[in-house]
């Protein structure tokens, strides 16, 4: 529909994938307080936002697409996901209700739900915004996972 | 070009969004008798005292950024199809080009003698949620009576258990949730309850609301007579199809709507929980109520308002018990529909905390429940919508960790490699 799109996104390349699970941990890492993988994991309860599959000999890692079409941006009764003017899709965590609506419709699993006492919210693949640079991408050692443009 | 839509929810936004992705120019007006675009399956939230700011669901920089008209607080009652225009209760007129009805749903209200007294409720809009949170306050009610254990029923029962108060859920049929659920979730479901403190009357319904002006008990069919200091009525939710019916468009179980959702009257068309969709599981058409589906029907409404061509994809049930400590999820059928289904389960609640099922029919998985653990089920709900053969994989379909791998490479490399992922993209295999 709309060709004004312009996004980079992070794309999983299976034939190179190893199931190291760099890119999970190091995307722990990024997102959390403390900047520490053991203490992100173990202290702050984090999750990756990227999943490393594997069976048999087929091993890939995957997060959010920022589909076309979303259907968590459907789905999302809070207003809490949102998509910008190229497609990215964004979440709100503080304003996410925990619904887990995105849950049940993300066709590549990509939403995840975040289930503790204090406060429930679904989280996803942001592309390292803050920071510029997808930290799963950097932290790959053997090109399964690389930045470009959506095709 | 006009575009009108009644209705301002999850459809309405929708079709917002759709008409805006085609024709940036067109006018928009938006009439609706409720004053804001609110979230309406966040309403009893209202119990626990949310701030009302978090209950917006689109505030007014959305419509102003879309360069929408609203027309609030005034209620559309009906529609001129010869001269394209719709009267309010104002007298005002608004005229259209293009029309969305998306009036909504109306909570069911059985005929029980005493239904009309004060301190009886319906929970499917903001203004009765926030009644019934004052006439708490107020009345200093601390039992209260909920007819119905449907979704809605069962949320109310349970925020009143946070602020407090006693609660008795009344339900006709021997288990919660019994038209959404299998027996195995029902249990679940209300034992999480009874936690909380829910007591619950099976097999059994309210004959009669006593009290003077002010109910003060419920009489059941078996005989016993319950305090009740109010009572919340929540058996369901039917089509509101008033407004349709002015326009003279056909209505079967809601208003009729083809593949693009137009109505039988030319330039109206019809989304959310007024119409009647076809479940793509079983083929039938029913209302459906469900956020996402109205909100995918109002955008598929606009663009094909907007002059852009889409075909629906089709509804399937998706359910979420949003308010439980454990999550519940569910889409699709929940028990074999015919004696051709398998049904596949994986229950480890007793020592894992999860339950898992897969109802699969012809090789293709037409529905599931997910309890505990429900990270990644969108694929399963997907292999629904796209009916995508899972024979190869049945056993897998109940294990937490299914993943993209257990899917045919030929999906991985359409999806990931070349990101078909456009709403057409999405149709069944």
């Amino acid at each position: 529909m709309s060709k004004k799109r312009k996004l980079m996104k992070v794309y999983p390349i299976e034939e190179n994938c190893i199931s190291c699970r760099y890119c999970e941990v190091a995307c722990t890492m990024v997102h959390s307080e403390s900047k520490d993988p053991v203490k992100a994991y173990k202290l702050e309860n984090l999750l990756p936002r990227a999943t490393v599959e594997v069976k048999g000999a087929v091993s890939l890692s995957l997060m959010c697409r920022h589909c076309k079409h979303p259907f968590c941006f459907d789905a999302c009764i809070s207003g809490a996901i949102t998509v910008d003017e190229n497609g990215k899709v964004n979440l709100d965590e503080e304003k996410c209700v925990g619904c887990w609506n995105c849950v049940l419709v993300c066709p590549f699993g990509a939403a995840h739900p975040m289930i503790r006492e204090e406060k429930r919210h679904s989280f996803k693949c942001d592309l390292c915004e803050e920071r510029g640079f997808p930290a799963c991408v950097e932290a790959c050692p053997n090109r399964a996972l690389i930045y470009d443009i959506e095709r | 070009m006009r575009y009108v839509i009644v209705g301002n929810s999850a459809a309405a936004v929708g079709c917002i969004t759709g008409i805006r992705k085609v024709d940036p120019d067109g006018e928009i007006v938006v009439i609706s008798y409720e004053d804001r675009c609110y979230s309406k399956p966040m309403i009893a939230d209202v119990l626990i005292d949310i701030p009302e700011e978090k209950l917006l669901y689109r505030d007014s920089s959305f419509f102003e950024k879309n360069r929408v008209e609203t027309v609030l607080g005034h209620k559309a009652v009906s529609i001129n199809t010869e001269s394209k225009v719709v009267a309010l209760d104002s007298n005002e007129l608004v005229p259209y080009d293009k029309l969305l009805i998306a009036t909504g749903g109306k909570p069911f209200v059985p005929p029980i003698s005493g239904s009309d007294k004060k301190g009886v409720f319906t929970f499917t809009e903001l203004h009765s949620a926030v009644s019934f949170k004052n006439y708490i306050k107020e009345n200093g009610a601390e039992e209260i009576v909920v007819i119905g254990s449907g979704f809605i029923g069962l949320e109310v029962a349970y925020f009143l258990r946070e602020i407090g108060v006693k609660v008795k859920v009344v339900e006709l049929l021997d288990r919660v949730l019994a038209r959404a659920l299998d027996r195995r979730a029902s249990q679940i479901v209300e034992n999480m309850l009874r936690e909380k403190g829910v007591e619950f009357i099976f097999n059994d319904t309210v004959e009669e609301i006593m009290g003077d002006e002010k109910v003060s008990s419920v009489r059941l069919k078996s005989g016993s007579v319950l305090r009740a200091d109010a009572v919340v009525v929540a058996i369901g939710v039917r089509p509101n199809t008033e407004l349709a019916q002015t326009a003279g468009v056909e209505i079967g179980k809601g208003v009729s709507v083809s593949d693009t959702m137009e109505t039988s009257v030319p330039d109206i068309f019809a989304a959310g929980d007024c119409i009647e969709c076809t479940d793509i599981v079983d083929g039938q058409k029913k209302p459906i109520p469900l956020f996402p589906l109205a909100f995918e029907q109002g955008f598929v409404a606009g663009l094909n308002m907007a002059g852009k061509r889409m075909e629906y994809l089709g509804g399937l049930v998706l359910n979420s018990l949003k308010f439980l400590p454990v999550p519940v999820l569910n889409a699709g059928a929940v028990e074999p529909i015919d004696d051709s289904c398998e049904v596949l389960v994986n229950d480890k609640f007793e020592k894992k905390g999860y339950y898992r099922k897969a109802i699969v029919k012809d090789g293709k998985l037409i529905g599931f429940i997910a309890i505990g653990e429900i990270d990644r089920t969108g694929i399963l709900t997907n292999l629904i919508r796209q009916k995508i053969d899972v024979s190869d994989v049945k056993e897998r379909l109940v294990e937490p960790d299914f993943g993209l791998v257990d899917l045919p490479q030929w999906w991985r490399e359409e999806k990931l490699k070349q990101d078909k992922t456009a709403y057409k993209d999405w149709r069944a295999v």
